[in-house]
């Protein structure tokens, strides 16, 4: 692959359509209580009501989550219904991986010539997630009830670790400092603060009023609530939990959604409020380490992408990656060379939370914001997922077409 | 002098005389009985009606009510359907006795022969009835409605026949037609096509119903009304995203309708057919004004709701941003006012029908006329302009910003309230069953009006057809004063001084009461006249205890300056239990007269006219009422601590303005009703309520 050059020629994503709900830390806010499914669709018809986007538009509906919700069988055709607007469509599930993946298959229906407007809806409810009573005949319980979020969390059957102890397990390989995983845990929050306090974050985060079953407010999501402005002092203050990890240095369970859309170019230049603005897929490629090493995944990800399209890190206006682990982000500055300064400027899942399907969404989201805020220039997305699994993407903003 | 009027009144479009006619003659224009023996012959020759697509929606509803108000006068109906039509009349009977009682239920499904038949050749049985009329309500099919005429009248040529059409105009049909409202077994409007008021209208009339003229267009007023609103929800939401169900919040809010939830409350799978229907037949006469959007044609397909089914309530609430409430009010209000100039321009209908049809019909607030006429023409035809930059496609046709160059005329500035008068004696009629601003200002035009031609003695009534009752006042008026006193004592006073204007600027004043009831507000505006008659069986009350509200317009201390002490308990009983009184039980403590209808119009046209007659006329005092104590503790009423409070409040008004001057008491009455409103009794209650659910969006 050339320089530059973009795999998917005929997909954009169009500047300004998109929108995301904050990410209330779990069991703290009325998406605690929500079909988050139905509650995906009907926000997204919200969001692009407010970009002033008409839903007749989509033609086609990619949604992305991980945690079975009720009515999960009926998949996109479902969301699509309660977004307003019958759409078929199917569902993506690649874990924290989800938002990014979602967001490429889109541009992939929209590149093979499908469709023209695709949405991509990405939502997940950690809260109270549901128990799967599954039949095993070859266990000596017979029957196995698992807690979809928390059990998966603790044990990846692949290995038996929790991925907690892959953090700690990558920590020691890098030989990483505690004392820089805390300040760079630290830098992270700041880069939040101000980034919220700029009003950055309320360009495409989207207050929602949540209702209750009589129709009646039960409140609205309009904080990443959870989100704490901690001190240097108070992270280097906390148990270590593994290697490298505090409860300051591991991000949250949330929840929340979402939502992009993925057009041709014609169709990005109408619906976009800034027209101007070109915003195309590069490249993208996906690595999974060796056991237990989720980590350093993003980085070994990078490394490929990076390769393969002939770029380097210098040509990366927007560095900006789904770090669960503190401890991923300086895996990555010790091998790439790279500030770790430098990257994550308006926050980053670490420090907002992990409703995982719409984590990597949001995360393209805010990349997408800031590069338009720096003139454009290529955007490099990335991130782990369950499995020790790598995901990264380059996108690139270019303006005055 | 001849008779003249303020404008024509409505019962003259019906062929029945003005309403000063009716008080010098002392009796109604036609009677029920007399046009039964004309339109189904005498009662040993009785005809029959007969209702075809009998168990239909509207067939049904029909064969309910025409079958109850004609069961009197023995006139058989016959039910007639397909034979495996799924049976609407047996659904319809839990109602009837509801209603009626089942005895009385059972008498009236006695009067009705079900026949079936193959919709080509009429059952012989049918003969045996001898059928005179036929209400036609079978599909709406142009080539099958005209044959089923045919094979009527090739049978029967004498018969009348009425199509109950959802949009034919008659010139398409062959045949008249009387186009009901929904809900059918209740409700009373039936916009008629006719070339003259036929006996049958006429009938209608004299049964209670509402029958209103209309001219022969496609659709009718109703349609354009509910079936526009519909459409202009709908326009709404490709444009904005919003959601069907919020939008009929906003538009309930803006107007007072809920077009989508009625829609499924009707059944969507038929009534999303009648709508795209209605809309299909006015975009190809039109143009694009009307034309179906394409939500409504997949679900006229699909006979889906427009509100989400239970298990999907929505979660995300939509609220409209700064400047957003703007555009909503054009995409909703300018696609209704042009689609209201096409009905004007075409002169569908007589001005006040045109007004109250949607009132009385899908719950509009205010007629729509009565809206145009608050906004003015400049701001209703910039708001026309204002629809037309959102939707383009609307300005190419059927837009007629001329009719409002009239707004200004007495057709348009009496859409409620008329005047009659001969020279000598006038007649104020009230053309709507609530009191609200519109209702009180035009009462001071017309009052204005006939002390211009010098008239002195007036008769205030309600106006024999719209109107068939009056209930009181608009609460839906009384939303500002839940938040402000000063809004609720404004209202209290200006209401009250126009109920004063009937006594203290005529010679003699009389309030005749002859619908099935008179309560609240009304009940103190017509007690402001020096004389009150009415027919006997009429129901007179001060409900607002139950709701609760404190009476505002003098009825705490007005009557009880007529009355003598020993009659103070039946008015303080009167007001503090909300229960009400048949007129015939309250002669010289509430009304000063009540007989039979024809006795009671007589006697109103004698005392008007100061002739002989035996009615004494009770002063009002003018100073403070002495003796007056508080008996709250031994009436009963509604229970709990609201209708206590209220209890409460109305026994300190009516102590408070009876114990001051004549001159004082209009204020104190006013303060009362005003600060009670703001307080959590009336908040919690009935007004609050309404509030809540109408306003708070």
């Amino acid at each position: 692959m050339k320089s530059g050059e973009t795999m998917l020629p005929r997909a954009r994503i169009p500047y300004g359509t998109w929108g995301s709900s904050y990410f209330p830390a779990w069991q703290t806010s009325p998406l605690a209580e929500v079909n988050i499914g139905q509650f995906a669709g009907e926000a997204s018809s919200r969001i692009l009501g407010i970009r002033k986007v008409p839903k007749d538009e989509l033609e086609y509906l990619v949604i992305g989550s991980t945690i079975p919700w009720h009515w999960k069988f009926w998949t996109a055709p479902l969301v699509s219904s309660c977004l307003g607007k019958r759409l078929p469509g199917y569902h993506v599930e690649q874990a924290c991986a989800t938002g990014l993946q979602a967001t490429l298959v889109a541009a992939g229906e929209v590149q093979n010539g499908a469709c023209d407007v695709v949405g991509v809806v990405t939502f997940d409810r950690t809260s109270d997630s549901p128990v799967g009573v599954f039949p095993e005949r070859r266990s000596y319980e017979r029957t196995v009830a698992l807690s979809d979020v928390w059990d998966n969390f603790g044990f990846d059957p692949a290995t038996g670790n929790a991925m907690i102890t892959t953090a700690g397990i990558a920590a020691r390989k890098y030989r990483l400092d505690r004392k820089e995983v805390d300040e760079l845990a630290f830098h992270r929050h700041q880069q939040y603060f101000a980034a919220k306090e700029s009003g950055f974050l309320g360009r495409f985060l989207v207050p929602l009023e949540v209702l209750n079953v009589q129709g009646r407010a039960l409140g609205t999501v309009d904080e990443d609530t959870g989100v704490r402005r901690l001190t240097l002092e108070s992270l280097r203050a906390m148990r270590e939990l593994d290697n490298c990890v505090t409860g300051g240095t591991q991000t949250h369970a949330s929840d929340g959604m979402a939502m992009l859309l993925v057009t041709s170019p014609e169709k990005a230049r109408q619906l976009s409020p800034r027209p101007e603005i070109d915003i195309q897929f590069i490249a993208k490629t996906e690595v999974r380490t060796l056991p237990s090493l989720m980590p350093e995944a993003p980085t070994v990800t990078v490394q490929k992408l990076l390769e393969r399209t002939g770029l380097t890190m210098k040509d990366m206006a927007v560095v900006k990656n789904h770090n669960p682990f503190a401890v991923n982000d300086a895996i990555f500055a010790h091998v790439m060379e790279y500030d770790w300064h430098n990257m994550n400027n308006t926050g980053c899942p670490l420090v907002w939370g992990h409703p995982q399907g719409p984590t990597l969404t949001r995360v393209l989201i805010e990349a997408l914001e800031e590069a338009v805020d720096l003139g454009g220039g290529y955007v490099l997305v990335f991130g782990c997922a369950a499995g020790d699994v790598g995901i990264a993407a380059i996108l690139k903003v270019s303006e005055g077409r | 002098m001849a008779n003249t009027s303020m404008r024509q009144s409505t019962l003259e479009t019906l062929g029945l005389g003005s309403v000063l006619d009716i008080f010098a003659r002392g009796q109604l224009p036609v009677t029920a009985s007399d046009l039964v023996d004309e339109v189904f012959g005498e009662p040993a020759r009785r005809g029959s009606l007969v209702i075809s697509g009998a168990n239909g929606i509207v067939g049904a509803g029909k064969a309910m009510q025409l079958g109850s108000r004609l069961r009197p006068f023995d006139v058989p109906i016959v039910a007639l359907d397909f034979a495996n039509a799924p049976d609407g009349i047996g659904k319809h009977y839990g109602g009837l006795v509801r209603a009626f009682g089942r005895e009385r239920a059972s008498k009236i499904m006695e009067g009705i022969t079900r026949l079936s038949y193959d919709g080509k050749h009429l059952p012989p049985r049918l003969k045996d009835s001898q059928p005179r009329f036929l209400l036609e309500a079978i599909p709406e099919v142009l080539d099958i409605k005209k044959s089923h005429y045919e094979i009527f009248r090739a049978e029967f040529p004498h018969i009348e026949i009425r199509s109950v059409t959802s949009g034919f105009p008659s010139s398409q049909l062959g045949v008249p037609i009387a186009h009901p409202a929904f809900p059918h077994e209740v409700n009373k409007v039936w916009e008629i096509i006719e070339p003259q008021p036929s006996r049958i209208t006429q009938l209608f009339w004299a049964l209670g119903l509402i029958p209103t003229p209309v001219s022969d267009h496609w659709s009718f007023v109703l349609d354009v009304l509910f079936c526009g609103l519909t459409l202009a929800g709908l326009r709404y939401h490709p444009a904005t995203n919003m959601p069907f169900w919020k939008i009929d919040k906003y538009i309930r809010r803006q107007l007072g309708p809920n077009p989508f939830r009625a829609h499924d409350a009707i059944g969507a799978k038929g009534a999303n057919f009648l709508t795209w229907s209605c809309l299909h037949h006015l975009a190809e006469h039109y143009g694009d004004l009307f034309k179906p959007t394409e939500d409504l044609d997949q679900r006229r397909e699909s006979g889906q709701n427009w509100y989400p089914p239970n298990h999907f309530r929505p979660v995300v609430n939509w609220k409209m941003q700064d400047g957003e409430q703007t555009e909503f009010e054009a995409w909703i209000s300018g696609a209704l006012i042009q689609m209201t100039s096409l009905m004007l321009h075409e002169a569908r209908a007589h001005l006040s029908h045109l007004n109250i049809i949607g009132e009385l019909c899908a719950q509009f607030r205010h007629g729509i006329l009565a809206d145009i006429r608050r906004l003015g023409a400049d701001a209703a035809i910039n708001t026309v302009h204002a629809y037309q930059v959102l939707h383009p496609q609307a300005a190419k046709s059927a837009w007629y910003p001329d009719v409002f160059e009239q707004i200004e005329g007495v057709d348009w500035q009496q859409l409620y309230v008329n005047a009659e008068h001969d020279g000598s004696v006038g007649v104020i009629t009230v053309g709507r069953e609530s009191y609200n601003h519109d209702v009180d200002a035009e009462l001071n035009r017309a009052i204005d009006w006939l002390k211009a031609a010098r008239v002195e003695r007036v008769i205030i009534t309600g106006d024999f057809h719209l109107s068939t009752q009056m209930i009181g006042a608009d609460t839906d008026d009384f939303f500002p004063a839940l938040q402000d006193e000063t809004k609720g004592r404004d209202i209290a006073r200006s209401w009250s001084e126009t109920a004063r204007r009937l006594h203290d600027e005529f010679r003699c004043s009389v309030a005749f009461v002859n619908g099935k009831r008179c309560l609240g507000g009304f009940l103190e505006l017509m007690m402001h006249c020096h004389y009150m008659v009415a027919v006997a069986t009429a129901e007179l009350g001060m409900p607002e205890v139950t709701l609760p509200v404190v009476p505002g317009m003098e009825g705490c201390h007005w009557p009880f300056r007529k009355a003598k002490p020993e009659e103070w308990p039946r008015l303080l009983g009167l007001l503090l239990t909300g229960e009400l009184v048949r007129a015939n039980d309250t002669v010289g403590w509430l009304v000063d007269y009540a007989g039979p209808v024809n006795e009671a119009l007589k006697t109103a046209w004698k005392i008007v006219t100061e002739r002989e007659h035996d009615v004494p006329r009770r002063v009002v005092e003018d100073g403070p009422l002495k003796g007056l104590g508080s008996q709250v503790s031994d009436v009963a009423g509604p229970s709990g601590s609201d209708a206590d409070a209220a209890r409460r409040a109305i026994v300190d008004t009516v102590l408070a303005s009876c114990q001051a001057t004549l001159a004082e008491s209009i204020a104190i009455q006013a303060k009362h009703s005003a600060r009670f409103m703001t307080g959590e009794h009336c908040r919690r209650g009935v007004v609050g309520a309404a509030f809540k659910k109408t306003m708070t969006v």
